[in-house]
């Protein structure tokens, strides 16, 4: 009898555990955000407005984003960006901005393509501190902006 | 200020002919502080210190310039595509905000 008991007894807090101990984490994350500023904070909707010079962007199936679903992780998401659209002289994707909607400064990289380059592609790891969108905003040589987000799950922090 | 850092410059895949596409993958050692975090040992506020610009080029002809922050991860890594036009040579120039000057380069010779 006594074993049994002891048995259920861990199977039942096991489960306990491993259901509350994540969402305990990710409250307690969302909570402390946006205490602390870096010396180039910037929201969002500014980095937006500063990159395409308040015309905004539409949204397109053009640009695969690849990010992982759930980040373990926040110091280190990798991130991938194929923009499926010609590389030609006279029409190519002229740049590709990662911006995030969480961390204190929303920009990550800007990174500057030619025709040279052959294929509108870009990988590298970001820092997120806590549960966000990850934005791809792409510009191409006639001076239009596509853009596409997904949502990254991030249980522990990577800004400090 | 003046420190050497480890980089490595790979291009994928090894064996390559003029006028294939190549991905050129550059890996740097560097802290990428974000100006945020505690110093352990004496309990300061690290300054911030990240690579801000990336040029790519190739024989002295830019094909990729980056503008990057902080929100870049430790010991950063950047992958793009090239488009092999003969032998020559990539090269990957980087400065951060303390004003470090660093670049590395790697000879790319293809198959004909």
């Amino acid at each position: 009898m006594e074993r049994r008991k002891f048995i259920q007894g861990m199977v039942a807090t096991s489960i306990i555990a491993t259901i509350t101990v994540p969402t305990t984490l990710l409250a307690e994350e969302t909570q402390k955000a946006p205490a602390k500023k870096g010396p180039n904070d910037m929201s969002f909707d500014e980095a937006v407005k500063a990159i395409t010079d308040g015309k905004g962007a539409k949204e397109s199936d053009k640009i695969k984003l690849s990010v992982p679903e759930i980040a373990e992780n926040g110091a280190v998401v990798p991130v991938k960006i194929n923009v499926d659209h010609p590389m030609e002289e006279a029409n190519y994707v002229k740049a590709i901005h990662i911006l995030n909607k969480g961390n204190g400064n929303a920009r990550c990289a800007d990174v500057m393509l030619t025709p040279a380059n052959d294929k509108g592609y870009f990988a590298t790891r970001v820092k997120l501190s806590k549960t966000q969108e990850v934005v791809a905003l792409v510009e191409l040589s006639d001076g239009s902006f596509i853009q596409m987000a997904k949502s990254v799950k991030v249980t522990i922090g990577g800004c400090g | 200020m003046a420190e050497v850092r480890k980089s490595m410059i790979k291009i994928k895949p090894k064996k390559f002919k003029i006028g294939d596409t190549v991905k050129v993958d550059f890996i740097v050692i560097h802290p990428m502080d974000t100006g945020m975090i505690k110093d352990k040992k004496n309990g300061k506020i690290k300054p911030a210190h990240y690579i801000d610009n990336i040029t790519f080029s190739f024989d002295g002809k830019p094909f990729t310039t980056m503008k990057i922050w902080e929100s870049i991860s430790t010991n950063p890594y950047f992958s793009v595509m090239y488009k092999v036009t003969g032998k020559g040579k990539i090269t990957v120039d980087y400065t951060d905000n303390q004003g470090e000057k660093n670049s590395k380069s790697k000879k790319v010779k293809p198959k004909d």
